[in-house]
């Protein structure tokens, strides 16, 4: 078992490496940030004292050492746009990010819950269909659009809800929501499928030769055992969250680190991309090893894979 | 110079100037300005105490850099928020574009070589310490931003006279210093606080900066949120709002959704539709402010002898093609202000063309007389983004007239870097809003060392060679307009218009600080704007 | 982690698929059409959808107070025939769906195969760029991309692409770890068949059908992912009318009223990823893979 683990450490490991190559490589031949920094018609000298600055004067080489020193000491430098520590920007950001991933965690699972359960047992077939295509609908539908139509919706139109922003709770509920409602289909499908497959299961089967009632089997038995897979789906895809809700915070005006990262490509400011993404990996990578490292204990199997 | 950008009053300065030059020492004379000093006498509105707040919709992303004029680079867009926070030696102001400000007054000696300036004394930072010689001197040597490698190379020394006075010596006469110095072409004039940055330091300055504007940085988050409060020691007046709010709102219909529900009094950036349904709006303002930006269609191809561009008439053709007033009215509402010259009017040594008129038949005629009846395969056109739909609408006219592009969109950074390497080819649109005068804008785009030139007429890089060399400012102004007759012959640019920056407006607010200062995207002077009386 | 957890999974799939219902015609009927339009989309269109006339910007659809038969659906922001514009943009979002598509599956199911058949430092290696891929979300490396090679449909295509494929190849690689060990299979390998023999004969097959689901499926998110490049400004590069552009430019239309801009392709767009969503829920049960999470 230790031994699985380590490996599994250092593959994570390796990503991340990768990673932090990949991303710093990638990210300056996105072009060069001294011409965002400046009036299209500023001078040569203006742009020149920029790299300098930056110290993108200097061979790649020499810049990636400089940085992966500098991150083996916990540093991820100064922000080209802010002129501010990253790692400071990026832990301002990420409690809205937190929360935003929290609520629309909650949202998906409302949606993703019910849905996936009346689709294994069919309860009923209308209220089936019209759960899945609720389901199916917020993947189909490009977040900003619902987000705008919310806006106009809930904020124009009815005058509910602020337009956009943060502060109080009720800032947070349609960004949540149109950021939650993509990931509903997901948590639909794998509902569905381990309902399935513990319905089929051989306890259940007793449960029911018991006589239990059905409502009874399914609720108890079925669905708590059923929920395991869902919530580690969950649990990846909060992480998942806290990195792609660039559009929805783009759209309301929400301070999360999605924004952050995307500013950052569009600004070229090379040190946030790459904390923004690294922090975001070390994330991902995390949850991943966590979740294989849990299932290897559950299922022996899978160190053998 | 100063002096000839405000006909009328360069009279009356020169009286003053003559009574005022008498109290000083004989070696002193010169240009003196003193609108700073009239301002103080002309009758305040009752200092009321600063009530409500204000709270601004940002287009932009509100970086941490704005908050320290030394970081300002070649953008427009930090003075946002200097003007609010932070004071300068002499700045564009409503009186005119190089005002007196920390301080009261300045000569030039004769020679050219040295400038005075006599700060005011009752200036104070926030943290009440008084601005001094030595606050400046500091700030000059600390400054890194926009033309400090250019300030830095032709200044000689900075020289403390006493706490009020500061003496910039120059290594050669150079016209247009104050141009560099005084207005937004650099951060340097704006001051900040020696003893308080050397206490905290250059990022302890950033998180908690002290300046000597009119508000005073509450909170701040940044790329989120700043809160400002106002100052009741600034020395020009006591602002009238208490508050002052600024959102990063990135999202255009986000802000005028938030305009319209009332959750912001100011909203920058709206075009199209949404200003339309903005102007449309009971209670709404769209309000146009007159940055000096000015789009043209740039043709790279014409120094290329065997691309249909070289040919002049067909240049005109494509400029016949557009009709300006409805690519006018569909982006910006008609509020922008269709041109002949890609120099805009309001900058010094500017020389005004009209619009070329809409002519898509004499258009037509010009590309059969050149040889290409059916129009021609002019290959790609780049939009600057990101205005893709004006170039989407501009493409459209010249195929209209048989001149044939595909668009292609870029993402501005990768643009702007394409385009100085050269490596646009076709067409481009341009645009800038750099500050400076008509010399700095043709430096950029028709001179040998221009970063964007793909050419150069030798003729004009002599014209402007010998202008830069010209003290005297009636034959510089003469050389320079000669520069521009020969682009507008020529037809080098296709001139669009001069972009009007279009604001939404709230009801709540009395004085938006909309174009007080010419040319200023942005609302400014902050102390001077006003809410409603409730 | 996929195909192992999934391994004692097929009895209740075999439930499901006993107890799925019918064909879904309506969303094939859908796609079908949608397919054609594209086809013939010179011979339907009434305009040219990239050219308009600026002064007859923002006309609305034929029944609306203002409009007019001439334009049915309406014109745009630069005058253009709305109508016209959805039917080329069926071409387009078609176009670059199914290749990105394809063309990620591809690459995932051979780099899938060959990872999970060859196993060793060939499984080590693509393991470790899905892993890394994986840590870098899809959207802010199309973003990344778009920002390097610059847009073009072409380009979109090969950005899509490029974030997609890992999906398949996890998936793929499971199924066929889980082949490896199954009874023809080692029969082949005792039989002495070659290698690229057993993965061509023998695995290939044997994943295509998960390799088909995992398609239709991603067909929608590949079409979502290409609006929201569109909306952050990196995508099909205009004037081409694609939905997910034609949905970006008119979000500034929504405000001031002008709701067919965007209401329109949007439908468009939710038809065709519902109906190839509902389409690959059914397959998914029909042919039997073992796909969970996606």
């Amino acid at each position: 078992m230790r031994r699985y683990i380590l490996r599994r450490l250092g593959f994570a490991l390796v990503s991340l490496f990768l990673l932090s190559v990949t991303i710093f490589f990638f990210v300056r031949v996105t072009g060069d940030p001294a011409v965002l920094l400046t009036e299209p018609g500023a001078s040569q000298a203006d742009l020149d004292a920029i790299r300098q600055q930056f110290g993108l004067d200097q061979p790649l080489w020499v810049q990636y050492g400089s940085f992966l020193a500098h991150l083996l000491r916990g540093d991820f430098g100064q922000s080209f746009y802010y002129r501010t520590d990253v790692l400071e920007l990026y832990l301002s950001r990420l409690p809205a990010s937190l929360l935003l991933a929290a609520v629309a965690m909650a949202f998906s699972l409302v949606i993703g819950l019910p849905t996936g359960i009346v689709a294994a047992v069919r309860v009923n077939g209308w209220w089936d269909s019209a759960g899945k295509i609720f389901a199916l609908l917020g993947l189909s539908m490009p977040s900003f659009w619902v987000g705008l139509l919310m806006i106009l919706f809930f904020s124009v139109y009815l005058g509910w809800l602020p337009s956009s922003g943060s502060g109080t709770p009720l800032h947070v509920l349609m960004p949540a929501f149109a950021l939650g409602w993509y990931f509903a289909a997901a948590h639909m499908r794998l509902t569905r499928s381990s309902m399935l497959e513990v319905l089929g299961s051989e306890y259940v089967k007793l449960a029911r030769l018991k006589g239990l009632p059905e409502a009874l089997v399914i609720a108890k038995h079925a669905f708590k055992n059923a929920l395991i897979p869902v919530l580690t789906l969950a649990g990846i895809n909060l992480v998942l969250m806290v990195n792609v809700a660039v559009v929805v915070e783009t759209v309301f005006a929400w301070p999360g680190v999605g924004r952050l990262l995307y500013e950052g490509i569009a600004f070229r400011d090379f040190p946030v991309v790459q904390a923004t993404v690294l922090l975001g990996g070390v994330m991902i990578v995390t949850v991943n090893l966590v979740v294989d490292v849990l299932y290897a204990m559950i299922d022996p199997r899978i160190r053998y894979e | 110079m100063s002096r000839s950008t405000m006909p009328g009053l360069g009279a009356l300065s020169l009286i003053i100037n003559d009574a005022y030059s008498a109290l000083r020492r004989s070696r002193w004379i010169g240009v003196l300005l003193l609108w700073g000093g009239l301002e103080c006498l002309a009758p305040h509105p009752a200092d009321a105490a600063p009530e409500g707040t204000m709270t601004w919709g940002l287009h932009v992303t509100l970086a941490s850099r704005w908050l320290d004029p030394a970081e300002t680079e070649a953008l427009i867009t930090p003075f946002m928020v200097l003007y609010a926070i932070h004071d300068a030696v002499a700045k564009p102001m409503p009186a005119g574009p190089i005002t007196p400000s920390l301080a009261e007054s300045w000569s030039v000696s004769k020679d050219g070589l040295t400038y005075e300036f006599v700060l005011r004394k009752t200036a104070r930072f926030h943290n009440g310490d008084p601005v001094t010689a030595d606050d400046v001197k500091f700030s000059f040597d600390r400054y890194k931003g926009a033309a400090a490698k250019l300030l830095k190379d032709k200044v000689r020394e900075v020289q403390i006279v006493d706490a009020g006075r500061v003496r910039f010596h120059l290594k050669e006469p150079w016209p247009d210093f104050m141009t560099f110095y005084g207005t937004s072409a650099s951060g340097a004039a704006w001051i900040v606080p020696r003893k308080y940055i050397e206490k905290v330091g250059d990022d302890g300055f950033k998180k908690a900066p002290v300046g000597a504007g009119p508000y005073k940085v509450v909170s701040f988050t940044p790329g989120v949120e700043l809160v400002m409060e106002a100052f009741d020691g600034y020395w020009r007046k006591t602002p009238n709002v208490k508050r002052l709010v600024f959102r990063s709102m990135p999202e255009e219909a986000t802000r005028a959704t938030a305009l319209k529900k009332g959750e912001v009094d100011i909203v920058y950036l709206l075009s199209g539709p949404i200003a339309e349904d903005t102007r449309r709006t009971p209670n709404l303002k769209l309000v146009p402010s007159k940055p000096p930006g000015v789009f043209w269609l740039e043709f790279p191809d014409q120094w290329d002898p065997k691309s249909p561009w070289h040919d002049r008439r067909v240049r005109l053709a494509a400029s016949l093609a557009i009709d300006r007033e409805a690519v006018n009215q569909a982006e910006t509402l008609g509020f922008s202000r269709p041109t002949g010259s890609i120099i805009p009017r309001i900058f010094e040594y500017a020389l005004p063309f009209d619009p070329p008129p809409y002519d898509p038949k004499r258009a037509r005629e010009l590309l059969a007389e050149a040889g290409h009846p059916n129009g021609f395969d002019a290959g790609d056109f780049y939009p600057f983004p990101p205005y893709t739909s004006m170039g989407e609408a501009l493409a459209g006219y010249l195929q209209a007239v048989g001149i044939r592009t595909r668009i292609q969109t870029m993402e501005r950074a990768t643009f702007l870097t394409a385009w100085r390497e050269k490596k646009l080819k076709g067409l481009v649109v341009g645009i800038t809003g750099a500050a400076g005068n008509a010399a700095t804008r043709l430096e950029a785009y028709v001179t040998r060392g221009g970063i964007y030139s793909y050419g150069v007429i030798p003729e004009v890089e002599d014209l402007f060679q010998r202008q830069a060399r010209e003290p005297d400012r009636a034959r510089r102004e003469a050389l320079l307009h000669q520069i521009q007759k020969i682009l507008h012959e020529r037809v080098l640019h296709a001139p669009i218009y001069e972009l009007a920056f279009l604001w939404g407006v709230g009801p709540r607010v009395e004085e938006s600080g909309a174009d007080l200062i010419r040319s200023h995207a942005y609302s400014a002077p902050y102390e001077d704007l006003r809410l409603k009386k409730p | 982690m996929t195909g192992s957890r999934a391994a004692g999974l097929t009895l209740a799939w075999r439930f499901a698929a006993f107890r799925s219902e019918g064909f879904p015609l309506l969303p094939t009927l859908i796609l079908l059409t949608l397919a054609l339009v594209a086809i013939f989309a010179n011979a339907i269109a009434p305009y040219n959808p990239e050219v308009g006339v600026l002064g007859e910007r923002f006309r609305p659809p034929a029944w609306q107070a203002g409009g007019s038969a001439e334009h049915v659906l309406g014109t745009d922001h630069l005058g253009r025939d709305v109508l016209s514009r959805l039917i080329f943009g069926a071409r387009v979002s078609m176009v670059v769906g199914f290749t990105a598509v394809i063309v990620a599956g591809l690459l995932g199911t051979v780099l899938g195969i060959l990872s999970g058949y060859l196993g060793g430092w060939v499984d080590q290696v693509i393991m470790r760029i899905t892993d890394t891929w994986l840590a870098l979300p899809a959207l802010t490396f199309a973003i990344f991309l778009a920002a390097i090679v610059g847009p073009s449909e072409m380009n979109i295509v090969i950005i899509l692409a490029a974030v997609y494929w890992t999906r398949y190849a996890r998936v793929i690689r499971g199924e066929v770890l889980s082949l490896k060990e199954r009874d023809f299979v080692r029969l082949a390998i005792v039989a002495g068949c070659a290698k690229r023999t057993i993965m061509r004969r023998h695995i290939l097959p044997n994943v295509l059908n998960s390799a088909i689901v995992l398609a239709t499926l991603m067909l929608g998110v590949v079409i979502v992912t290409e609006a929201s490049l569109s909306f952050l400004g990196v995508g099909v590069p205009p004037p081409k009318p694609a939905w997910g552009l034609m949905l970006a430019d008119g979000k500034k239309g929504l405000m001031a009223g002008y709701w067919w801009l965007t209401v329109l392709p949007g439908c468009c767009i939710v038809l065709m990823v519902l109906a190839a969503n509902l389409l690959g829920d059914w397959l998914r049960v029909k042919l039997d893979p073992q796909l969970r999470q996606l």
